[in-house]
C-alpha cells in the first residue's frame, strides 16, 4: 500500500522561532496523499494549512521557521533530506503550488506566455521559443485562447488570471498539485467555473491534490478524503463521507454548525465558542479543550492521538471522549 | 412589527466618469424597506453593491434619483444637513482591519462618535456609555484600553458595529460585515447582528457577495448585476422559485457542504462580468445567459412584477 503514496508526512513538527515566543504551528501531523487522490485540509485562520504546505516543498522562511522532527516522503523520497539541486528539480516539476492571491502571485513585467514558458523551459530542456509554444497549449487547455499569450497579468480579470497560474501550475505535469485557498479571492460563480477546471484537469493528468481551504463547501465538490486540522494538529480525518456524513470530532461539528448555509432563517446559528488558542501558548492536553462543549477533566491532561473509529480504515479521529465507548456528539448524524 | 417605511430609494443612479467613457455604477436601483427589517443586496464584485450602500448615506453623492429617508427627501441635503442624520443612520464595514484608527484605544474608538455628535457631555457618562456599548456587543470590558492591532478580526468588528450603535441609529448598512472573518466567528457576529435587531429595533441593509449569509438574515433579498436590481423577492421565495437566469446560476454556484446523497447538479455559468462603461441598450446578462432569445436585444429589461411581491428583470419571463 505504503508504495501508491504520492505524498506520506510523518509526524511533522513546524515552529516559527521569533524572539518574543516560540510559535507551535504544525505540532506532529501524520497525512498521506495516494495517487489519483484528492485530500482536503480544512481549518481556520493560524490552524498551520499554509505552514504545512509549504513544509512540503521545503519551503518554510528559515528564519523564522523551523522544521524541528519528521519526514516528508514525496514518491518515497525525504522532501527535508534532499540537496537544493535537487530540490529545485522537485519543485514545480514533481510538486506544483497554486497560491491564494493570484494578483499577486504573477510577474506583473512578464507576459503571461512567458511566465508559463519559464518552468517548461528549465524543468523540460526546451529553447524559449518551443516552451512558448507549449505554453500556448496550456492556455488553450485552461480556456483562454493562445493569442492571449502575449498579454500581460493586468490585462487579466481575477478568474483568468487564476487559470494562469493554474496552467503554470500544471506546465510540466507535476505528480501532486498543492492548491492554497485557489478561489477564496474570486466569485462565486468564477469560483465555480474554476473548480470544474480544476477537477477536470486533475482527473485529465492523473494528478493527486492536496487542497488547502476554510470552505466547507468547496471540499464536498472536489475532495475524496477530509483532514480536519486544528491549532496544528489533525482532529479528524477521513473519507469525504465519513467525516460530513459521520463526523466524529466535536470541532468538525462546530464548523459545521457555523455555517449559515445549512440552517433556516431565523434559525439561531451554532458558533463555536471563544477563540483558537494563541499558538505560541497551547493549554496542556486537547487544544480544542477550552472550546469544546462536550471537554471534561480528562481532556486537559493529555494530547488525544488519531485512533480509527470503530475499527475503520479510513475513518480517524483524535478526541479523548471516545475513551468512553457510549459517547456520541449531539447532532451526530449517525442518531446513535 | 410596525409597517413603516423607513428609507426609500427611488430610480438612484449613480455614475462615475472615466477616460473610457461613463461607467454606470448603480444604474436606476429602487427599493423600499419596512422599519426592523433586513433587505439582503447581493451580487459579484463589481455590480455597483457597495456603491448603493455609499450612495443611500450619501457619503457618496448620487447622481440621479430620489432618496427618502424617513419620509425626508435627502438626495439634495449637504453635508451640514445631513450632519444630524447621521445619527439616524450608520454603515459597518468590512474590513475590521483597515477600518480604525491603529493609533486609538478601544475606548477611544468607541465614544469618538458619542463625543463628535455631542451627545453626551460629562467624561463619566461616556465612559459608562462606552462600557455599556462594550457589553452590549460582547467585549469584555478589560479590553478598554488595548488597541486594536491587540485584538483579532472578530472583536475588531465588534468595535465597529459598537461605533455604528453609539448614536443609536435606526439603520445600519452592513458591508460585508463577515467577509474577513473565519466561519466560526463569522457565526458569532451573525448572531450578534441578529440579536441587535430584536432588541434595539434596527434596520439593516446587508451587502454581500455570500448567498448563503444573505438567506440567513435577510427579510427581502435583491440581486444585482451591473448596476441594476436583475431580481428582487423576500428570501423565503427567492431561495424557493429564484427565476432571472443569474439569480438560478449565483445560487447554483454556491458550493454546497454535502457530500453523497441528494446533491442538486450544478450549472455553470459562462463568462465573466462585462465592464459597466458604455452600456448597450440591451439585458446586461445577455452574454452570459443560457436561454436568450431574439427579445433580449430589444432594450434593457425592467423590474416586472411577476407573483406578488416577487420582481424580475428578464424579457424572456
Amino acid at each position: 500500500m505504503a508504495e501508491d503514496l504520492v505524498l506520506d508526512i510523518k509526524n511533522l513538527v513546524v515552529h516559527y522561532e521569533t524572539e518574543d515566543a516560540d510559535v507551535h504551528a504544525v505540532n506532529g501531523i501524520d497525512i498521506s496523499i495516494g495517487k489519483k487522490r484528492t485530500l482536503g485540509l480544512v481549518g481556520e485562520t493560524g490552524a498551520g494549512k499554509t505552514t504545512t504546505a509549504l513544509s512540503i516543498l521545503n519551503l518554510v522562511p528559515n528564519p523564522p521557521g523551523v522544521i524541528k522532527e519528521g519526514e516528508i516522503f514525496l514518491e518515497g523520497k525525504d522532501v527535508l533530506k534532499m540537496s537544493s539541486a535537487d530540490l529545485e528539480k522537485m519543485r514545480g516539476n514533481d510538486v506544483a503550488m497554486i497560491f491564494q492571491d493570484p494578483m499577486t502571485a504573477l510577474n506583473p513585467v512578464m507576459t503571461v506566455g512567458d511566465q508559463i514558458g519559464e518552468s517548461i523551459a528549465i524543468h523540460q530542456n526546451l529553447s524559449k521559443k518551443e516552451a512558448f509554444e507549449k505554453a500556448k497549449e496550456m492556455l488553450k487547455m485552461v480556456g483562454i485562447a493562445e493569442s492571449r499569450a502575449y498579454d500581460y497579468p493586468h490585462q487579466f480579470s481575477g478568474g483568468m488570471k487564476q487559470r494562469v497560474v493554474i496552467a503554470i501550475a500544471l506546465a510540466c505535469s507535476p505528480q501532486l498539485l498543492i492548491a492554497d485557498e485557489p478561489t477564496t479571492a474570486l466569485d462565486v460563480t468564477i469560483q465555480a467555473q474554476v473548480l470544474e477546471l480544476m477537477k477536470m484537469l486533475i482527473q485529465e493528468q492523473e494528478m493527486s491534490m492536496l487542497l488547502i481551504t476554510h470552505d466547507l463547501g468547496v471540499v464536498a465538490e472536489v475532495c475524496e478524503d477530509v483532514a480536519v486540522m486544528y491549532a496544528g494538529r489533525i482532529v479528524e480525518k477521513g473519507t469525504a463521507d465519513d467525516v460530513f456524513n459521520h463526523m466524529r470530532h466535536p470541532y468538525t461539528e462546530g464548523l459545521f454548525d457555523s455555517l449559515p448555509n445549512l440552517k433556516q432563517r431565523g434559525e439561531e446559528l451554532v458558533p463555536i465558542k471563544g477563540l483558537m488558542p494563541d499558538p505560541s501558548d497551547l493549554p496542556p492536553g486537547c487544544a480544542f479543550a477550552p472550546r469544546c462543549p462536550y471537554a471534561t477533566e480528562e481532556c486537559s491532561k493529555a494530547v488525544p492521538q488519531l485512533m480509527p473509529v470503530d475499527g475503520s480504515e479510513t475513518h480517524f479521529v483524535a478526541c479523548s471522549a471516545y475513551n468512553h465507548p457510549e459517547f456520541r456528539l449531539r447532532g451526530n448524524k449517525d442518531g446513535k | 412589527m410596525a409597517n413603516k417605511t423607513i428609507l426609500e430609494v427611488q430610480n438612484l443612479t449613480k455614475f462615475f466618469n472615466t477616460p473610457g467613457g461613463q461607467l454606470h455604477a448603480v444604474d436606476g436601483v429602487s427599493f423600499k424597506i419596512e422599519e426592523g427589517k433586513t433587505l439582503g443586496i447581493v451580487g459579484e464584485s463589481g455590480c455597483g453593491k457597495s456603491t448603493t450602500g455609499r450612495t443611500i448615506l450619501k457619503l457618496l453623492e448620487p447622481t440621479g434619483g430620489k432618496i427618502l429617508f424617513d419620509g425626508q427627501d435627502i438626495t439634495g441635503y449637504s453635508r451640514k444637513q445631513m450632519r444630524p442624520l447621521r445619527q439616524e443612520m450608520q454603515m459597518v464595514f468590512q474590513d475590521p482591519f483597515s477600518s480604525l484608527d491603529p493609533r486609538q484605544t478601544v475606548m477611544q474608538l468607541i465614544s469618538e462618535p458619542i463625543i463628535e455628535h455631542k451627545l453626551l457631555k460629562s467624561k463619566a457618562e461616556i465612559e459608562a456609555r462606552t462600557l455599556e456599548l462594550m457589553e452590549t456587543v460582547g467585549l469584555a470590558e478589560r479590553y478598554v484600553n488595548t488597541y486594536p492591532h491587540e485584538l483579532d478580526g472578530g472583536r475588531r468588528q465588534r468595535i465597529g458595529i459598537a461605533r455604528a450603535l453609539a448614536v443609536r441609529p435606526k439603520l445600519i448598512v452592513c458591508d460585508e460585515p463577515v467577509s474577513a472573518l473565519d466561519v466560526s466567528i463569522q457565526a458569532q457576529i451573525l448572531n450578534l447582528l441578529k440579536k441587535l435587531q430584536k432588541d434595539l429595533g434596527l434596520t439593516y441593509i446587508f451587502i454581500t457577495h455570500d448567498l448563503s449569509v444573505v438567506k440567513y438574515f435577510s427579510d427581502d433579498i435583491a440581486v444585482m448585476y451591473l448596476g441594476q436590481m436583475v431580481e428582487k423577492a423576500p428570501s423565503d421565495i427567492l431561495f424557493q422559485n429564484p427565476i432571472h437566469p443569474y439569480t438560478k446560476a449565483l445560487l447554483s454556484a454556491i458550493p454546497l457542504p454535502i457530500v453523497g446523497g441528494d446533491k442538486p447538479k450544478r450549472q455553470l455559468i459562462k463568462g465573466e462580468i462585462t465592464s459597466p462603461v458604455n452600456l448597450p441598450d440591451e439585458c446586461r446578462f445577455m452574454k452570459r445567459c443560457d436561454c436568450v432569445q431574439e427579445c433580449c436585444k430589444n432594450g434593457n429589461p425592467q423590474l416586472r412584477e411577476v407573483e406578488p411581491n416577487h420582481f424580475v428583470a428578464c424579457s424572456c419571463v
